[in-house]
């Protein structure tokens, strides 16, 4: 009987389980669908196939630019996030340091203040220096918000390798720095990569500090994003970019997952 | 080997004998940029909040905690427009965290206890989403949502709605919930996933052999041993969510804007940025202050099985 129980019991779990996975996709799915339906609203019975809106918005030019600009920002912030990362990570693996709790939660501090706190902050900080809005602005507040999750992915990843294999670099005549730049850093290649497409993701998908800071007539990705999701006559084009993006991000995840275990392989015995 | 290991060790320290900068000054670069682009501004927003500094060339700048007291209630007599809008979103944010929290947690436990090989594999369909932009996944709730939209069509079509679009589905604070909890869902199942995972499976066997049934042994063992995977995934939401403007202005009414809404509109929208200040400056210490009483729950978590 009470195998009977249970197995009901993981079916109703199983069950379940699928269920939330059609709650999940099914906005993402529908938004694709309609994408290449001819008619103006997202409504079923479906009218037809078309690329229609596709050929208009990759005919808009505000949107290439506000992609060129948020593609932009998205690879600097990685890496000026990724390289403040890796430092802090090896300062945080010395075995003594000055102010260790108090440098730790410094880092970890952005993960925790709302996002609308920190645009204001910026915001602010700006009008005090006498500064204006600015895309510098959105990507110096962007490496804020990206540090914790580097630092997060490089640290763990530092204090599980072997300190002998740095030792032995050093025994055998490297420098401090280059023990460090020709053993350990190509060690640590996968988190670096990680840090990276989590930062460029942040970036690029950001909004909210964005909205504070992009100076106007030169929009962000997310910017234009919003500003067309609030304009219904520009649906149609705006399920079609959702569209392009959608196939973008979920290329970029594949290709990440298949980079690291390519990576890890390579790694492997080490 | 480890002979060998304190030999480097104390090498190291003779060589440090003569002074060299550590490892640890690495984090100088962080520390100054954080100081720059977190503490700094962080620091401006307070003083403008007790208008020290300010925008209006009247008043001067001046230390004065009027709008402090117009914000707060207890301080003053009477009510205060912004203090119910942060009351109402805490609200809303709480209902999402618990309804989020709820959901999640049997996808976790379906994949702790019953996926056995297969699980890794479905944590990766169900994270999938979440790597779909948050402005997206928002974007495509209004598609489904809005009155011409994909649902009603649907609605009308079963001839349920008469041809009257369902209301309430968008531009509401039903439409808001379901957006925040349905981004969630999927990040709320990891930390859970994570401590369900590490349990030790001795001790579910232990109080089956002490004669707890199923039920019995979820409800005193399991449970109470995951907690600290609930209140990290529960913190998880709450943080971002209590600043949250983008999903009310997407998918809420003209009268659901929440007090991120309010916050930013203060600083968009007017010159006289005190009062955004003072609720910035409220909301952050909220937060923080959440985070504080939880810490205990959240560095316990993460570092793998409890020993």
């Amino acid at each position: 009987m009470s195998a009977a129980a249970g197995r009901i019991a993981r079916g109703v779990l199983s069950g379940y389980f699928l269920l939330m996975v059609v709650f999940l996709y099914a906005p993402v799915v529908v938004l694709v669908i309609f994408s290449f339906n001819d008619n103006t609203t997202p409504t079923l019975p479906l009218a037809g196939f078309t690329t229609h809106w596709y050929h208009i918005a990759l005919g808009n030019d505000l949107l290439l630019a506000a992609v060129k600009r948020s593609a932009a920002i998205a690879a600097l912030n990685g890496v000026l996030a990724t390289l403040l990362a890796i430092l802090a990570a090896v300062a945080l693996t010395a075995p003594r340091m000055f102010a260790r709790p108090v440098v730790t939660a410094l880092v970890m501090l952005p993960l925790v203040v709302p996002y609308v706190v920190l645009g204001v902050g910026m915001l602010v900080l700006l009008k005090t220096i006498g500064l204006e809005q600015s895309l510098s602005a959105v990507l110096f507040v962007h490496v804020v918000v990206s540090v914790p999750y580097g630092v997060l992915v490089i640290l763990p990843r530092l204090q599980t390798l072997d300190p002998a294999i740095g030792e032995a670099a050093r025994d055998l005549g490297a420098g401090e720095i280059a023990a460090f730049v020709r053993v350990t850093l190509p060690l640590i290649v996968p988190a670096i990569l990680s840090s990276y497409l989590i930062a460029f993701t942040i970036s690029f998908d950001e909004y909210a500090i964005a909205s504070f800071l992009v100076p106007p007539g030169h929009d962000t990705f997310p910017i234009f994003l919003y500003s067309n999701a609030r304009t219904p006559a520009l649906r149609p084009q705006t399920v079609a970019i959702a569209g392009l993006v959608i196939a973008a991000s979920l290329t970029l995840v594949v290709a990440a997952e298949i980079g690291r275990r390519a990576a890890e392989r390579r790694l492997e015995g080490v | 080997m480890s002979e060998a290991h304190t030999a480097g060790r104390r090498r190291g320290i003779l060589l440090r004998r003569r002074w060299r900068p550590g490892r640890a000054w690495l984090s100088l670069p962080v520390t100054l940029y954080l100081l720059a682009g977190l503490i700094v501004p962080i620091i401006l927003i307070a003083l403008y909040s007790v208008h020290l500094l300010t925008n209006l060339i009247f008043p001067p700048a001046k230390f004065d905690l009027d709008t402090w007291k117009s914000f707060l209630p207890y301080l003053h007599e009477g009510t205060s427009v912004y203090f119910d809008r942060f009351k109402t979103s805490m609200a809303i944010t709480l209902i999402v965290s618990t309804v989020a929290v709820i959901a999640a947690y049997p996808l976790a436990f379906y994949l702790a206890f019953v996926a056995h090989r297969r699980r890794y594999t479905l944590l990766l369909v169900l994270l999938a989403p979440f790597f779909v932009s948050y402005l997206l996944r928002v974007y495509a709730w209004t598609v489904m949502l809005s009155s011409d939209g994909t649902i009603n069509s649907i609605l009308v079509e079963l001839g349920r709605a008469k041809g009257h679009p369902v209301e309430w589905l968008f531009h509401s604070k039903f439409a808001i919930g379901l957006v925040l909890a349905y981004s969630w869902i999927p990040f709320v199942a990891l930390p859970i996933f994570v401590v369900l995972e590490n349990l030790d499976k001795r001790i579910l066997e232990a109080a089956q052999d002490l004669g707890a049934n199923r039920f019995t042994t979820f409800m005193k063992v399991t449970f109470p041993l995951s907690l600290p995977g609930v209140i990290a995934a529960f913190v998880f939401v709450l943080i971002p969510t209590t600043g949250e403007f983008v999903a009310p202005s997407l998918v809420g009414g003209s009268n659901d804007s929440m007090f991120g809404n309010f916050i930013q509109d203060s600083f968009v929208s007017t010159t006289d940025w005190a009062l955004g200040a003072v609720m910035a400056m409220w909301l952050m210490s909220i937060v923080v202050l959440l985070i504080v009483l939880s810490s205990r729950y959240l560095t316990a978590d993460l570092r793998g099985p409890a020993r």
